[in-house]
This record gives C-alpha cells, structure tokens and sequence, in this order.
C-alpha cells in the first residue's frame, strides 16, 4: 500500500490519510480559493460516499428552501460590500442561494456537525442513510404556505426576526471588546436586507482575527472543511448578539433565508473560543484541547435550553441519532465523514493550538526572540517552525534502495575478503608439451638412427660432387704457406658450438698439420684452450706440432694489442710440454722467430659469432701485414663476413662454411673424416626438420583457411 | 657531498671516454699513451668485475639456500660445483688433465646439449610460426629456411640433379645477397645506434655507473 | 706534435653530437612522431598486469662484457632498466636483472639503486636483484628457467648482446607464457629471435627503447639523430651506386 511521508516528522501515513497521524500535520494542503466542485476528489468522501451524497442534499435543501422564500418575497438585492473579507467567503454561501428549489429532500439525518449536535441531544446518527422528511421541514412549508396564503410579505419573518435582533442586541454589553471573536462580517442574506440593516447588523470588527487568514490558521476548520455539510440551523445571531443567557434552539425560529447565515455566523463563531463566557455565550470550539469539553458535552455556563431555536430545529435535535462520535478519531470533535474534502483541508494540525485565542493586551506576550521580538500581539509561531527540535529518527533514515543495499553488500564483502587470509594458491600445472616432446623424439631419432646403424661411405645420403670454388681457392691457399711459418688458430667459440665447428675446422687443421705446418692456438675465451687442445690432440699427429698461448682476456681491446704487440699481450701459455712447464709459451721453438702478427704465415679464426669474427678482421687488418686470414664460420654467421671476402680489397682471404663445405674439403683431400661421418645424421636431420616446417605451414595455412569460414558460417547462422 | 661524489664519477667517466675516443682520430703521443692506458685499465677492471660477478652469483644462491626458498636445491647444487672447480683450478692448475677431463664430460656435452635443445626449439618454433603469426613476413620467414635447407643439406635422391645444383645455387644467391645485404642494414643501423648510445654516456645523460 | 688526424672521422662525430643536441634543443617545439613498434606498446601494458598481479619483471642485459662492441646493446638496456625500474619500484617483487658478465651486472645493480633512490624507496632496493647468472652465453642461459620458474617471472625483456643463446632464452620464456620481448644487436640472433619471441626487435629497435620508454628527450633526440643519419647513408649508397653504375669511379 502506497505510502506518504509526512512532511513534518516525516512518519509514513497512510496514502488517504489528510492528517498525519502521529504529529497531526497537514497531509493534503488547504485549497481556500479553490471552487468546491474543482478540488480533488476526497478519498475520505469515497469511503463515505453515502454520507457526502447526504451532505449535499443537505445543503441543497437549505438553498431550496431558500429560494422558495425568495421567489414568494420581492427580491431586495443587496450588493454585498466588495471587501477582502467577502472575496473569501465560501462560495458554498451564494451556491446555497442557487439551490433548485424543486428538490424536495431534506438534510439528512444524523449529519449534524458536532457543534450543531450541542444544542441537540438527538443529533442524528452519522452516516445514517436518508431518513425520512423531518418535521421541521414540513413546519417550514407549512409556514410558507401560510404566508403565502396570507399574502405576506417576505420582510414580515424577516421583520419578526430582525426584530427580535435588534431588541436582543440592545442587551448586547458595551463593553465587547475588540477581542470578541466576532466575524467581521456576516454574510446576512443580503437579498434579503437593506444595506444599511446589513450594516447594522454587521458585528464590530474582531482584532486581531481576520477573516482573511487562510483556514489553516483557524483552527475550528472542520466547519469550513465541508462546505456540503448539513449547515444545522442555530441561531448564531442571538449567541453574538447579546450576552443573555444563551437560547435554546427550539425557541428560536429563524427564517430559511437567514438559516444560511446563522449556520455560517455560528460556524464562525465556533472556530474561536470565547474566553469571556461570562459576557458572551460560550461557543465551544471545534477542537478542543485534551481535558476540555467535547462539543457533545453541554460547555459550562450555557444553557442550551435556553438558547432559542426554531422548532424545526429543536424537532432535529429529538429525532436525530444519538451523537456517535468514531472511536479511531477521538481528538477530533467532528465526525470527518460529516465534512466535505476542502472543509476537511482546514482541519488544523494537532500541534496547533486548538483555537486561536486573542488575548488581551495586558495579557499578551512580548516575544522575546526572532525577528519579531519586542512585539506584541504576534501570533505564536508554528511550534514545527519556531521551536528548534532534535530531529526524528524518520527524518535521519535513509531511504535505501534495493540496488544501493545490493552495492553496499557488495562492498562489504569485499572488504571482508580483503581481511580473509586466503590459502595459498595451487601451483599452476604445467600444461604437457607433447609437441615439443614429439619433434625433439623425431629429430633425435633422426640423427641417432644413421649413427646406430653404422652406414658406411656411400650409403645413405650421397656425397656432394659439386666443389665450390672457394674451397679450391682454399686448398690452394693452405698448400702454399711456407713451412717455416707457424700458423695462428684463434678458437673463439663457445663449448655449444663445438660439434659443428669442431667437425667443419677439422679437416682444413688436418691439412695444415699434413703439411708439417706447426699450429699455435690463442682464444678469447676461457674454453677456448680446451676445445683447442680437443680439436688438435685429434687431428694431429701424435699430438705434437702445436702449442697454446691460452686465454687473451679483454675482448677486442685484447686483439687489438694481441695484433699490435703478441708477446706482450700473453705471457703465459696453457698445457705446455712438461719441459716448458715453468716457462712461457713463446719460449717454444714453434713460436721462434716470432714476434708480431705478421710473422705468422696463416691467421684462422675459427668461430661462430659474428662480432669475433669482425673484431679479428678489423681489428687485425692494420698489424696482419700479408698473412692471409682465414674464417672457419659457422653457416649462419657466412652472410655477415661473405663481403670481407668478396670485396674489392678483401680483408679476409679464405672461408669455410658449414658441414658441407668441410665435407667438400675431405674429399679434396682424399680423407674421410668427422666431417663424412656425421654426413648421413646430417641429411636425415635436415629431411626431418623440413618435413616438419613443411607441416608446419600446411597446419598454418589450413588454420587460416578454415577459421575465417568458421566464422562466417556462425554469423551467417545467427544472423 | 653525494652530488660531488656523483659529479667525480660522471667527470671520470666523460674524460676516460673522449680520451679513448679520441686516440682513434688524433694520432697523438701523449692521447695514444694515455688511450693504451686507459684500455689496459678496463681489461684490468673487467677481470676484476667477473671475479664481482661471480661473488654476487654466489651471494645470491648463498641465500637462496639458506633462506630455503624456492628451487634452493639447484642453488646447492651450483654452490658445490663451483667450490669443487675452484678448489680443483686453484690446487691443480687450470691446465690439468683433471680440469681437462671435467671440461670434456661435464661441460662440453652439457653445452652441446644445450645447442642441441636450441635446434629442437628452433623446430618447433618453426612449426608454429605461420599458426601464430599469419602475416605474409612469417610466411616468407619459413619458406626461405626451408629454401636454405633444402639447398644446403643433401638429398636423399638426386643429389646430382640439375635441381639440386640449381637450388643450391639459389641458396647461395639468397644468403650471400639478400640476407648480406639485409645484414649490412642491420649492421649499419646498430652502428648507428650504437655511436649514439656511446655519445649519451659521454655526455653523462645515461649514467649506468650511478646518478 | 700533433700528428695526423681523421678528420674525416672527427666530422662525422661532430655531426652526431650536433643533430643529437639540435635535436634536443627542438624537441619541444618539434616534437618527435615515431611509428609505433608493437613490442614496446605492449610492454607498459604487461609491466601494468604484472605489477597488479604481483609478479616480476625480468630483464637481462645478455652475454656480452662492457668492454666491447657487444656493450651497447647492453647499455641500451640499462636505458630500459630506468623506466622499468621507476614502474615496479613499488610493486611486490621488484624487477630482477641478470647479465652474463660481472661488470654488466654491477651497472645493473647501480641503475637499480638510482631508480630506488629517485623514488625515495632505498630502503627497498636489494643488491641481488642484479645479479650475473653465468660467465658463458649458455651456462647464463641455462639458469634462466629456474629464475622465471622462481621469481614467477610474468614479463620477460632480453635487451642486450646475445649469440644464439638468445632464442633459448626466449623460448623458456614463452614456455613459462610470460610476455617475451627480445632485442641484441646481431643479425644473425635476431633472425632467431624473430621465430621464438612473441614481440622480437629487429634491426636497430633495442637501441629506441629508451624513446619509446620516455627515458628523457635526449633518447628521442638520439633516434632521431639516428634517422637523420640512416637517410644520409641511404642517400649516399644510391649516389655511389648510380655513379658506379654510370661508370663514374670515386
């Protein structure tokens, strides 16, 4: 059930409600001005929506009769005085004078407005359906039809009545005060009267009440709030009019035309309390505070009985239902099904005070703070507004959505796991590299294979018949070094590199050392010496015809000074001679006569990085003199040192590339050696690698292929 | 006091580097002099500087080991090789047999292998080449290694064919001419690179030696 | 007495020093626009997760020794190591830098201790975390899987000189499906490097690392000082080879 807030202490409330109930505030605003039939419809109205149809034929036959008495007497309209005050009369007041005087239906019973039903003890039952044409009515047509039949005219009741006013208000004290809460004007029926009895009539303006303050402000609202009330005949007029003892309603008989206005006088007159209810008649008011009277109850010091009311009147009060106040609404005095929905608007607030009370002057407060202090006579302040309060725990509550509450949970975890000491992770599992696994198998039996089985020359891969031309050039090269001149092998490669370059340097050493040609080693690395001792205890003879210098530490700094100044460079050698033991390698009669680079009859630089390859072609150039360099390469480092021998002035002399370049050497030199014997491992290695880059790009085109298809074919079948 | 120690630095560094460098333009006696002496210096310092290294290899794995952290075994491991080859080396000689026959069945076949696994990894980086990469370059990547394969290992049939002769031939052509050429680019580029990443050092703008 | 001198040679060094900080001094008003390189695109994305996830960045300056030709590379690493540095500073694990020379792992440790010290978290800073893995390329090489396997390395740069060793190293990091970026100097390792490493830098690449890195302006004035360079040499070459083709000799 839909719910609304209210906006003082901001409790829910029921949607129907117009009062909140837990601080009384105003749930529907007050529409003054608004027209009666332009107002939202009351849901109040709707639930009693019997009572409303029976408030209206209430005050329609208040007009009807009305007009029945003004059709018969000469219409004396009177204009009424174009004030403030009259512009925010009820509008209800001139519909009442337009009633359809063809409607036949009386008020209806038990509708009596709380105030009416103190005058009465039989105030009829609320929500009593239509009751049956009280006796009061047809005593009104009766006096009609006599007058009619008499001929009378229309000011003769009104005479008669008047009359009795103006002899009552000379028993009015002198002493009334601007704080009688008197209307400032009263809507007499001005057809009926001259203006200047309008104006005699006109009760002494009230200070400091006005009419013109919005209904809010007035608290007995509920007079006001339905306009379609049964305006229950009172005479308001002699309750003003004079301090006597009030009449009772049966002694008072008031014409129809001035019913309206005594209902409205008295309506008025109710929404202010009388304090000086020894001077004026008491009019209790509308809402009272705790431990008054209710209006039910006869107020103190009035005698109902001895206020004068038309018999009609008086007849209502007996028949009328006993007063049957709602046990859920017992701080209101008026039954709220009684009202209509823009009289209901101006019930007050139960923090307001329940009347408007004008004090004295001796009895007013100064206030003392705000902007009005010093001031007397101000209207006390909305409690709400003037007095500071703590706020409700309505007010601070936060309206939270579902979706926020949601997100702060959210968040609340998250922090929560952020403390939460989590297990260690399990350790990721390495997923199996079955491809690797596959082609390492195949390549290792790829090159296994050949060797188990022992092929010997010529079977298996056959042996390359084309000689290049630089191998001729090489062998050419090699077989003219004059003998006398040791030969300078640096080995500057890395043990990883030794099965290539070993078997590709193989045969060209194995040449030189055919020769007779002695062999001194150097290397710019640690395990340069090593290899170089592996290599040559091979392929020489008997091990004898070499000799290491050792390890040249510095990088090309250190073949830069090797070339400029060899003995100075290296000191020491490495695995020499047991008699050369103490000494230095330079010492041995192989490097006699030896000094500098250029005292060497053949420089070969074996290795398989290019940069060592380039370091010993510059940086050796310019101390080389006419020895010719020869690189022993690994083939991937060929591109790169191809143009220092192929160009113009080539700075390198000689190149051997790769296994089958040293393969094409020992057949040149008519000896099968390491080189011939990896041959077959060697072509059954390169067939497998290629059928495997073959499948390779066959799997990857087919990829390509085949995906793009998959692809469209699903956008194909979901578009 | 810090930024004057860090300004020493850098001026020694800017000056050890214009006087080598300029010992290659100007054919001085006192600038070649002192050049030699600067790079006999740096040789020096290398060989200190591996002698550091391999202190703060020892440091590491030192601490690994004691500090049980994981994969500390194969620290263990390195830690024993290496007080064992050290204590070897200093007792023998770096010229034993001893070391010699350590060198021969230790590290050679493990460094071969190592090669070895190289190759297989080359093949099977190989073989995924054009599925992870589809782009024309990876295509012609692995065709002309199979070009240079096939040209230069040997047929099991018709190694003496005109096709044979002719693709070797083309092997030839495109790896002394295309990937020379290719190389030289290279080559040239990193020299580039390098003459400038020189000239940031001399001007002190990197300064890996310490701010 | 001053001897002969390359003039030839002192030009060309003018030249470089001069477009380097002509470069430098326009920078600002002439920015530099390079094209992009996916390897280094992709890097400060992958340092980003690493750092998030808490895993380490791995860099290794290679094999080659500060003396030498091989050091540039290695130094242009070091330029890398900077910025990469500044970024993982705070993170869980630190970067770890391994060379396979001693000298190159000391530079890698004083690189470290001055992005620490500029990130005002020297108290952070570990000498280990440069360190040299092996004196040869393949003992370097073959400790790098129990480094990446234990230091759970998630981003694996090979920035420095490396032989063939290098696509070793790339493999074990792709085997390990770290984010494997991979540069040296040589031709010949490049061409392995293109086939093992997901975001391979060929040719001159490593050297622009430290532009495209934001290492400073003077790294961008250097590249661009290498383009201006590599189009004179490109222009030459034609030259001499049209005139040669024409039959004019020089």
């Amino acid at each position: 059930m839909a719910e609304v807030r209210c906006p003082m202490c901001s409790k829910p409330n029921p949607e129907e409600a117009e009062v909140c109930g837990i601080c009384g505030a105003r749930l529907k605003p007050l529409i003054i001005d608004q027209p009666p039939q332009e107002q939202p419809p009351d849901k109040s109205e709707e639930r009693r929506p019997e009572q409303g149809v029976e408030q209206e034929e209430g005050l329609d036959w208040l007009g009807r009769i009305r007009a029945e008495a003004e059709s018969e007497a000469p219409k004396e309209e009177i204009e009424p005085e174009e004030t403030a005050d009259e512009a925010v009369s009820p509008d209800w007041l001139g519909r009442l004078r337009e009633v359809d005087t063809t409607e036949d239906e009386g008020p209806p019973d038990g509708e009596v407005p709380d105030w009416l039903s103190a005058f009465s003890e039989d105030v009829g039952e609320v929500g009593e359906p239509e009751a049956a044409e009280p006796g009061w009515l047809e005593r009104i047509r009766e006096i009609k039809a006599t007058k009619a039949a008499e001929g009378e005219e229309e000011a003769e009741p009104v005479d008669d009545w008047l009359a009795r006013l103006r002899e009552e208000q000379e028993l009015i004290p002198e002493d009334l005060g601007a704080d009688e809460i008197i209307p400032e004007e009263l809507p007499l029926p001005a057809e009926t009267l001259a203006e200047e009895e309008v104006e005699e009539h006109v009760i002494s303006p009230i200070e400091p009440m006005d009419l013109s303050l919005e209904p809010s402000e007035i608290a007995p609202s509920e007079a006001m709030a339905d306009k379609e009330a049964p305006p229950e005949p009172r005479d308001i007029l002699p309750d003003l009019t004079e301090a006597a003892p009030p009449v009772t309603p049966s002694e008072v008989e008031l014409p129809s035309e001035v019913v309206g206005e005594a209902e409205e006088a008295a309506e008025r007159v109710d929404e202010f309390e009388t304090p000086i209810e020894d001077e004026l008649p008491h009019v209790p008011a509308l809402i009272l505070d705790e431990g008054e009277e209710t209006i039910g109850e006869q107020p103190s010091g009035i005698d109902l009985d001895s206020i004068e009311l038309p018999g009609w009147l008086s007849e209502l009060r007996e028949t009328a239902p006993p007063e049957e106040v709602p046990a859920e609404d017992t701080s209101l005095d008026l039954a709220p099904a009684t009202l209509p929905s823009w009289l209901e608007a101006m019930r007050p607030i139960a923090t307001f005070r329940s009347a408007v009370e004008i004090e004295s002057v001796d009895e007013q407060v100064v206030e003392s703070a705000g902007p009005l202090a010093g001031l007397q006579g101000v209207l006390m302040a909305e409690p709400v507004v003037a007095m500071p309060r703590a706020a409700t725990v309505g007010a601070a509550r936060l309206e939270v959505t579902e979706r926020q509450y949601a997100q702060a949970e959210l968040l609340h975890r998250m922090v929560e796991e952020e403390e939460r000491e989590r297990p260690a992770a399990a350790a990721h599992r390495p997923r199996v590299p079955y491809l690797r696994w596959a082609i390492g198998f195949l390549l290792v039996i790829a090159v296994a294979l050949p060797t188990i089985l022992s092929f010997r020359v010529g079977e298996g891969f056959p042996l390359p018949s084309y000689m290049p031309r630089d191998l001729e050039s090489l062998f050419k090269l090699v077989e003219g070094i004059s003998l006398e001149r040791p030969v300078l092998a640096v080995f500057d490669y890395t043990p990883g590199y030794a099965g290539e370059l070993n078997a590709v340097a193989g045969p060209l050493l194995e040449h030189i050392m055919l020769r007779g040609l002695r062999v001194v080693t150097v290397s710019t690395r640690p395990t340069g010496p090593l290899l170089a001792e592996g290599l040559l205890s091979r392929v020489g003879v008997n091990g004898e015809g070499y000799v290491h210098l050792g390890y040249l530490s510095g990088g090309p700094i250190a073949v830069q000074l090797f070339a400029a100044a060899p003995r100075e460079t290296i000191s020491r050698g490495f695995l020499l001679p047991g008699d050369m033991e103490s000494q230095s390698g330079w010492q041995s009669p192989i490097l006699e006569g030896v000094s500098q680079l250029s005292d060497f009859g053949l420089v070969v630089v074996i290795t398989a990085g290019t940069d060592s390859a380039r370091t010993w072609v510059e940086q050796a150039y310019p101390w080389r003199g006419e020895t010719p360099l020869v690189m022993v390469l690994s083939v991937g480092t060929e591109p790169m040192i191809r143009p220092y021998y192929e160009a113009l002035e080539p700075q390198v002399d000689g190149i051997l590339t790769g296994l089958p370049a040293a393969v094409n050497y020992e057949q040149y030199l008519g000896r099968s050696g390491n080189a011939i014997a990896r041959w077959n491992a060697f072509g059954t290695g390169m067939l497998t690698i290629e059928l495997i880059l073959l499948a390779g790009v066959i799997y990857g085109a087919a990829l390509w292929l085949l995906r793009p298809r998959a692809v469209e074919t699903r956008s194909e079948r979901d578009g | 006091m810090k930024v004057r120690a860090n300004l020493v630095l850098a001026a020694t560094a800017v000056g050890s580097g214009i006087f080598v460098l300029l010992g290659y333009f100007i054919d001085h006696e006192v600038i070649l002099t002192l050049r030699l002496i600067l790079m006999r210096w740096s040789v020096l310092l290398a060989a200190v500087a591996l002698f550091l290294g391999l202190f703060n290899l020892l440091t590491v794995h030192w601490s690994k080991v004691s500090e049980q952290e994981k994969g500390w075994p194969y620290s263990a491991v390195l830690i024993l090789a290496f007080l064992v080859t050290l204590i070897l080396g200093l007792w023998f000689g770096p010229d034993n047999q001893t070391l010699l026959m350590l060198f021969n069945y230790i590290q050679l076949p493990v460094e071969a292998s190592l090669m070895a696994l190289l190759t297989i990894s080359l093949t099977v980086a190989g073989f995924r080449l054009v599925s992870r990469r589809r782009d024309p370059f990876s295509l012609i990547f692995v065709v002309v290694v199979m070009l240079v394969l096939l040209g230069t290992g040997p047929w099991l049939v018709a190694s003496d064919s005109d096709a044979y002769i002719l693709l070797g031939q083309l092997r030839n052509w495109v790896a002394q001419v295309w990937a020379s050429g290719g190389a030289r680019g290279i080559l040239l580029g990193v020299a580039l690179g390098a003459i400038l990443t020189g000239l940031r050092v001399l001007l002190a703008v990197d300064r890996p030696y310490g701010d | 007495m001053l001897g002969s001198i390359d003039i030839v040679g002192l030009l060309v060094l003018l030249l470089f020093l001069g477009l380097l900080l002509g470069f430098a001094a326009v920078g600002r008003n002439w920015p530099a626009v390079f094209r992009p390189v996916p390897g280094f695109e992709e890097l400060g994305t992958a340092i980003e997760r690493a750092v998030e996830a808490g895993e380490r960045v791995h860099l290794s300056l290679g094999t080659g020794s500060v003396i030498g030709s091989d050091s540039a590379p290695a130094l242009a690493g070091l330029a890398m190591l900077s910025r990469v540095a500044a970024v993982t500073t705070m993170s869980d694990k630190p970067v770890v830098v391994t060379a396979g020379d001693g000298a190159m792992a000391m530079l890698a440790q004083e690189t470290l201790r001055s992005a620490y010290q500029r990130a005002k978290a020297s108290e952070r800073y570990r000498p280990t975390s440069g360190r040299m893995l092996g004196p040869t390329p393949f003992s370097y090489v073959a400790s790098l899987p129990i480094l990446i396997a234990t230091e759970d390395v998630s981003v694996h740069i090979l920035a420095g000189s490396f032989g063939a060793e290098g696509a070793l190293a790339a493999d074990f990091g792709e085997r390990q499906q770290a984010f494997v970026i991979a540069g040296t100097d040589d031709a010949q390792s490049q061409a392995l490097l293109y086939a093992t490493a997901e975001y391979p830098m060929i040719g001159e690449e490593i050297f622009a690392g430290g532009a495209y890195l934001n290492v400073g302006p003077l790294h961008r004035a250097s590249l661009r000082a290498q383009d201006a360079v590599r189009m004179l040499i490109v222009a030459l070459i034609l030259i001499g080879t049209v005139l040669h083709a024409l039959g004019v000799s020089l």
